[in-house]
């Protein structure tokens, strides 16, 4: 058993304790995180049980839209199909992540209500699990990246370290945000629907799709002030062998600093509450 | 094997419900209420609150049995799941020394679409076991079970007493220190029964302490040394099983 075998629960003792009890309840989750791998893990299987494919569905319907998506638009903007189709599925795999954990998010302690009303879990396993999850979809849809990078040649100029830190940088802040959107559903069951729409506006607003060219500087407000822009861009061009913009790293580690301690200070104020919210 | 000491001390527990109506759930109503301010926002400051127990307090230790009574609602189920840490105390504390196995729910993390298989280790899992330990006690609880091939197969098809048996050969194969129970569990069908009824004993027996909610007064007196009345979130002291008559009457 790894469970505590010493547990005491108290009222409130002002500020400092509910931080100290918020930062043990992360330091549980992480001692216990094969417990939110094996949840992760049962999830992807469960989601697909009966089927021969499993979660390789998803990576072959992003396969096909990456390809149709690839070749058309590449005829329309009259780009040469080598650079554009490695673009578009380094794209449209990435965001796919993005969108993931922050849709999924909101559904992390909605889901988890059983298990959180009588047992002493840990918060922070769920939001782990809701990462871990996207994590082993991300696994499968490498197919997708491998394959396109090799098939048009891209690999030979990429820097997968580098993308590894995007990765990491990526993850990161996307664990706050569906963090702090997970609580936010719990109380108001109206975010979800918003966060849908926000992450379907910001995939179309997001050059997924689209390439920014000359007509479009790098500094364009769409691109500088988009959130989802630079998570996206430090996986990306690390892949495509382009340079990272150092304004794309700062806004990334700035955002994961203040993203965290916003989010941790909500879980501290609201960790005792959320059980009841659900 | 050494014997930590086990023991529960509760002190002036109290825990309160906020309330959150449906209409209080929607953001727009919120933000609608911030935008007016005024008299709506007085309503705005506190939600309802429920006052589920009140100033809570015991301590128990090892060769305890506690039986908790009460009628519907008296905060029974509240103070089990506040022993089992989900619910934080709003005031007061609780301490408890040892494994905690709270048995509220059989059907806790039960996913019908899994085997049997899956779903004894996902229930080990959040019981706290690790997968080596799950996998030595498999076959212990597959074969308590009496499932025998079922296991293979998804739990949705297995009858309501297959599921039972299944839940209850899952859940009871922890070892704990301290034993939570809302009502004595005893599910399938007369044979199964005597087996539940023996594997509990064998738990309880294991277990320091026992805290069984129940109305069920001839089982009290069965299992537990100790009783405990509830009655609208405020605790009777805690007294001996005996004296269970006279705390009725009370």
């Amino acid at each position: 058993m790894d469970t505590a075998t010493h547990m005491l629960r108290t009222g409130r003792r002002g500020t400092l304790f509910e931080y100290q009890m918020a930062l043990r309840d992360l330091r549980n989750s992480f001692e216990r995180i094969g417990l939110a791998w094996s949840l992760a893990w049962h999830d992807v299987v469960s989601r697909y049980r009966g089927s021969i494919l499993g979660p390789l569905w998803i990576t072959l319907s992003m396969a096909l839209m990456v390809l149709g998506i690839g070749f058309l638009y590449a005829g329309l903007f009259q780009q040469p199909i080598d650079t554009f189709m490695p673009f578009v599925a380094m794209g449209i795999v990435f965001f796919g992540v993005i969108a993931g954990v922050i849709t999924e998010g909101c559904q992390t302690f909605v889901n988890a209500a059983g298990m959180l009303s009588q047992t002493s879990l840990p918060m922070f396993t769920f939001v782990w699990r809701t990462v871990l999850r996207n994590l082993i979809y991300l696994g499968h849809h490498l197919i997708i990246v491998v394959g396109v990078l090799i098939w048009f040649g891209a690999w030979k100029t990429s820097n997968p370290l580098l993308a590894l830190v995007g990765v990491v940088l990526m993850v990161g802040n996307l664990a706050w945000a569906s963090m702090l959107l997970g609580i936010a559903s719990a109380r108001f069951r109206d975010v979800p629907q918003i966060v849908i729409s926000v992450v379907q506006f910001a995939m179309f607003m997001t050059p997924v799709f689209w390439l920014p060219d000359a007509r479009f500087s790098d500094n364009h407000l769409v691109l500088v002030a988009n959130p989802f822009y630079h998570l996206l861009e430090a996986v990306r061009a690390p892949l495509l062998g382009e340079a990272v913009s150092g304004l794309t790293y700062t806004v990334l580690i700035a955002m994961l600093v203040l993203g965290w301690a916003a989010t941790f200070s909500i879980f501290a104020t609201t960790r005792r509450r959320i059980v009841h919210y659900l | 094997m050494k014997a930590p000491p086990v023991s529960i001390s509760c002190r002036d527990l109290s825990l309160r419900f906020p309330v959150y109506g449906v209409d209080a759930k929607s953001l727009k109503k919120k933000l609608a209420q911030v935008a007016v301010g005024g008299r709506l926002g007085s309503t705005l400051a506190g939600a309802t609150e429920v006052t589920a127990l009140s100033g809570v307090s015991f301590d128990l230790k090892a060769g305890d049995r506690l039986g908790l009574i009460g009628h519907n609602g008296s905060g029974k189920t509240t103070l089990l799941r506040a022993l089992s840490g989900a619910y934080e105390p709003d005031e007061g504390q609780i301490e408890i020394e040892g494994r905690i196995a709270a048995l509220l729910d059989l059907q806790l993390g039960i996913d019908p679409s899994a085997t049997g298989i899956d779903n004894i280790r996902l229930r080990g899992r959040i019981a706290g076991l690790s997968s080596r330990e799950i996998e030595e006690r498999m076959d212990e609880i597959a074969e308590f079970s009496g499932l025998g091939a079922f296991l293979g197969l998804p739990v949705k098809t297995y009858s309501a007493g297959m599921q039972a048996r299944l839940a209850f050969a899952a859940a009871t194969s922890v070892e704990a220190d301290v034993l939570l129970m809302d009502e004595w569990l005893a599910v399938g069908d007369a044979d199964f029964q005597k087996l539940a009824h023996k594997r509990l004993l064998k738990l309880v027996e294991r277990a320091g302490i026992l805290v069984l909610a129940s109305h069920d007064h001839h089982l009290l007196r069965l299992y537990c040394n100790k009783v405990m009345r509830l009655e609208g979130g405020v605790a009777s002291p805690v007294t001996d099983i005996r004296k269970l008559d006279e705390l009725l009457a009370a």
